[in-house]
């Protein structure tokens, strides 16, 4: 018997209704753990559907330490393709309902077909339903969310993924997003409006005196962490503690990327939430860090790329239409990054980026794909494209730059290009060294070894998303503590090497996806402006725009350290045969 | 790359960890490069290639001890685990590979153990360890084990003696050699207090790389603080105390911006010595025999296990106070600000020390300085009382 698995997929086909539990080999368990590698394996009899196929698969898969004590471990990943990017996606999502799905028995969840109505998927333990949900049908998310909760924890979409907005999330009703690269499109496709998952079964360890010195360790290192146990760190001020970091670095992306610099940023900082709102600690199932954080009366407050996004990248200094615009998102079932750089690249096109109290209502019309909206719902490349102005959509493979000015961070310049699910600063986090110095700083203004660091960091990254763990508490910890707990749940020797190598076959795997569909080096560019135009320099502080050459060069680096080939495709079109 | 290597290995030579000669490095760009002594070049490249890895460091410590720790081990055992705080934290044990298991090729052997660990003891090689991101995370490493190796290696002699053939002689020339003797001699210090801000960067840049250079603290261990006013400027976390020119924080005491969250793990410490009034300077190093002397406890029957992290009482070593508590968030600071208030000097259960200053950084250097003689000249008395004089009782060991 395993220890750390159940061994079980369920799989539901929403044309017909039917449902039945599949078992998953020990070895391909394994070799893949669970989460982002297990969801990205699960597709590949499927990643060259289009994303809105009916037989595109939407895997819900947590991982060996869900539902254990490991800390900040009761998360999972969805994974699917995405309609905004076309590339292979995945996304990490808090809460509580990783935990449920796994107290279900279950350690994938694969959704496949589309229903002739809108449906609700209910797990109660071994009991499985596909029940009507049109009532729900057009509800913002709380509601949804209110109406199921009683039968457990709930994973819903709004409006904006009923109506197929590109960069529709799937939120917890916690208030966690599956969010960035319109998962809740693929699910509002499907007709699912929510899921409800309930279940008692007991996670199992191997070694438990092995796994209580691991946490040990693990608590230890975060308290070592000023970035995560600091006074100043996220546990007291959430990821919006960033925000006058990223002011005092002058790389917080302003007006669409035109500056690196919001001077009244300091209206939305984690000490001005903390003010404004009287913010509590809040966060995931069981997770001592407690990032999230929450007010009364008005739920989850914003994350630091969301304030950051809806403040100085649209030039709007006010705190609480900022919030607003976060609930917004939040009940539309939206991407608060996506939306916010899409309106801001809109802004610039027409030559004024909206004011605080035009956000609102451009929200809910995106959602609903009404007048403007409906361009607007297609994200910032499409939208700068039909408008004639490509140039202004600041995303790499169509997903819209979080709030870290690459022209600020070269590490991240490249890892936004590099990586697999398109401009995305989690994938490799650069910041966690060229900003936050940890486990060490490198120099966030040279190439000098990027392309060997990113190549790293994802590999381990990949294994984060599959444990799953919260990437945050590897601001503390490393994969050498982790791999402790994964061998002390699982029973199976892992440590950090043979971890990153699963991690590697991982990123390998979701390149060869997008490959196969048509993607290459000519996808891994930055737009433009961040080779041609210089960020806001001053206080000793030059932000100059990145040399281009360089950037190829470290790119070229990156290529053959991956083993690929000059285009960055695979000369091997078996690749895929050699893995598990 | 190769500006980093060089950069590192004169590193080591400087803070005497190395033996000359005796240093190379590896690094994997998307081209491998190694430098330094060509044998452990080679294995330090033919190591990394088996790795995910950006930097590996190969060199022999300047001290056999980490060797002497390897032939006292008993059989069977396969790790060293010293009881001092960096190894506790951040390294967990330190594997090591006895030169009988070595073979033709030691190169896959250290590479899986260095699969697991930072690094890795070889005995009759030095010790290898490996830095995931940068070069520098390999010297640290290599640091880390230098020093958590020096601190085992004196605990163990103090309590079971010499029992190795040539381990006298090597010790003996341990002390009249390597040691040296340790004051402030010849170093500039601002009079304080130091008002102008710019004043205070450069003066705590200055005595940062002061304590490195008479050996209080590894590079990238320990950190220091100034007060002006309402602000703390405290050195980052994971910088290196002689290079913090651009790496101190200003912080403000009324948490009215977060731009400190790059701030040394200690600011809370930090922050509550100032709170206890009139200190303007903290300094904390990790001063070796200050580390080895904390953990030494003539308490008998005592029912605290986890004395590192659950010792609730202030011991005196001479009339310093010596506290327990882990870092950041981990208790230490809590037990050393009301410890340090009047001494103005305290020992952390083997991590290391702090001492404050008035009016300028003189009297905290000064102090740190006093702490570590006085508790090397406590060590070599003891040595002598418990290893010379056969009536003494010896110590229990620490845990």
């Amino acid at each position: 018997m395993m220890s750390g698995w159940h061994g079980t997929l369920l799989h539901i086909d929403l044309s017909s209704g039917a449902s039945r539990r599949e078992p998953i080999s020990p070895d391909l368990l394994r070799a893949w753990l669970g989460g982002r590698g297990l969801g990205v394996r699960l597709l590949r009899d499927a990643f060259r559907l289009d994303p809105f196929d009916p037989d595109m698969p939407l895997v819900f898969a947590v991982g060996p330490l869900c539902g254990t004590p490991a800390p900040t471990a009761a998360r999972m990943s969805v994974v699917s393709r995405s309609p905004l990017t076309g590339t292979i996606y995945d996304c990490s999502a808090g809460g509580r309902f990783a935990h449920r799905l796994k107290s279900a028995g279950i350690d994938a969840l694969r959704i496949v077909g589309e229903s002739p109505s809108p449906v609700v998927l209910r797990i109660a333990g071994e009991a499985v339903s596909v029940e009507p949900a049109d009532a729900l049908w057009g509800r913002p998310v709380s509601e949804a969310v209110r109406a199921l909760e009683t039968g457990g924890s709930v994973a819903a979409i709004g409006p904006a993924g009923e109506r197929g907005v590109l960069f529709a999330s799937i939120l917890t009703g916690e208030g966690n997003a599956v969010g960035r690269g319109g998962l809740g499109a693929v699910m509002g496709r499907k007709r699912l409006k929510a899921i409800v998952v309930d279940g008692a079964k007991a996670a199992s360890i191997a070694d438990r005196p092995r796994f209580d010195k691991a946490r040990q360790d693990i608590l230890r290192l975060f308290k070592a962490s000023p970035v995560i146990f600091g006074e100043l760190g996220i546990s007291e001020y959430g990821t919006p503690a960033l925000v006058d970091l990223m002011r005092q670095r002058r790389m917080a992306p302003t007006e669409n990327f035109r500056k690196t610099v919001f001077e009244r940023s300091g209206n939305y900082s984690g000490p001005a939430i903390r003010k404004a709102f009287d913010a509590r600690k809040d966060g995931c199932f069981g997770c001592p860090i407690q990032c999230k954080k929450s007010a009364k009366g008005v739920g989850p407050l914003p994350e630091y790329e969301t304030v950051s996004h809806f403040g100085a990248l649209n030039g709007i200094d006010d705190l609480h239409a900022i919030v607003k615009s976060n609930s917004a998102c939040n009940e539309l079932g939206m991407d608060t990054i996506s939306a916010a750089a899409t309106l801001a690249a809109w802004g610039e096109a027409r030559g004024r980026f909206p004011l605080a109290e035009e956000v609102g209502p451009l929200l809910d019309d995106i959602a609903h794909r009404r007048g403007e909206g409906d361009l607007l719902a297609q994200g910032s490349r499409r939208a700068c494209e039909a408008m004639g102005v490509p140039g202004l959509s600041m995303s790499v493979k169509s997903l819209e730059l979080p709030a870290y000015d690459p022209r600020g961070a070269y590490g991240m310049a490249l890892a936004y290009c590099t990586s697999n699910r398109g401009g995305c600063h989690l994938r490799a986090y650069p910041i966690s060294h060229e900003i936050l110095r940890k486990p060490v700083p490198t120099d966030r203004f040279s190439f000098s070894g990027k392309a060997r660091i990113i190549k790293i960091a994802e590999d381990t990254n990949a294994v984060v998303d599959s444990l799953v763990a919260c990437k945050f508490s590897f601001f503390g910890a490393t994969l050498e503590e982790y791999a402790e707990l994964l061998s002390a749940v699982t029973g199976v020797e892992y440590g950090p090497q043979s971890l990153k190598e699963l991690g590697e076959a991982i990123c390998l795997t979701e390149r060869f996806y997008n490959c196969a569909n048509g993607f290459s080096s000519k996808d891994d560019r930055l737009p433009a402006r961040f080779f041609e135009e210089p960020g806001s320099s001053g206080e000793g502080i030059e932000i100059p725009p990145i040399d281009a050459a360089r950037f190829e060069e470290e790119l070229g680096k990156y290529y053959r350290i991956r083993g690929l080939r000059d285009d960055g495709t695979f000369a091997d079109p078996r690749f895929l045969e050699g893995l598990p | 790359v190769r500006d980093q290597i060089a950069k590192y290995a004169a590193k080591l030579l400087a803070d005497r960890s190395a033996a000359p000669g005796r240093v190379a490095f590896a690094a994997q760009d998307d081209a491998p490069i190694a430098a330094g002594e060509a044998g452990l070049a080679r294995l330090a490249g033919d190591v990394l290639s088996r790795l995910s890895c950006l930097g590996m460091a190969v060199a022999q410590p300047s001290l056999p001890f980490a060797d002497f720790l390897v032939q006292r081990a008993a059989a069977g055992e396969h790790a060293i685990l010293p009881p001092d705080t960096e190894t506790r934290t951040f390294l967990h044990d330190i594997p090591f590979l006895r030169r009988d298991e070595l073979g033709g090729d030691a190169a896959p052997k250290i590479a899986a153990l260095l699969g697991t660990r930072k690094g890795v003891v070889v005995e009759g090689v030095g010790i290898v360890a490996g830095g995931t991101v940068t070069i520098e995370q390999a010297y640290i490493n290599y640091s880390s084990i230098f020093h958590a190796t020096f601190v085992k290696y004196l605990l163990d002699v103090l309590a079971e003696g010499f029992r190795l053939p040539g381990e006298r002689e090597a010790f003996d020339a341990f002390r009249r050699d390597w040691l040296k003797p340790l004051d402030a001699e010849g170093l500039a210090f601002r009079e304080g207090p130091l008002e102008d801000p710019a004043e205070v960067l450069d003066e705590v840049a200055t005595v940062g790389r002061y304590t490195v250079e008479r050996g209080l603290v590894d590079s990238f261990f320990g950190n220091i603080s100034w007060r002006l006013g309402d602000t703390v400027y405290i050195s980052q976390t994971a910088a290196s105390l002689d290079e913090l020119r651009g790496c101190i924080d200003p912080v403000p005491s009324d948490n009215s911006s977060t731009t400190g969250i790059t701030a040394s793990s200690e600011l809370l410490a930090h922050r509550k010595i100032y709170e206890s009034g009139g200190v303007r300077a903290i300094l904390h190093g990790h001063p070796k025999f200050a580390v080895v002397m904390s953990m030494l406890c003539d308490e008998k029957g005592c029912p605290v296990k986890d004395c590192w992290r659950d010792c609730d009482k202030v011991r005196l070593l001479g009339d310093t106070p010596i506290v327990a508590g882990e870092i950041g968030a981990g208790g230490l600071a809590r037990r050393v600000p009301p410890a340090i208030a009047g001494p103005g000097k305290a020992i952390v259960y083997g991590h290391g020390v702090f001492t404050t200053g008035r009016e300028g950084f003189a009297e905290a250097f000064r102090a740190m300085v006093a702490v570590e003689n006085g508790c090397r000249e406590e060590y070599f008395r003891r040595l002598r009382l418990y290893w010379e004089d056969s009536s003494q009782s010896r110590p229990e060991a620490s845990s």
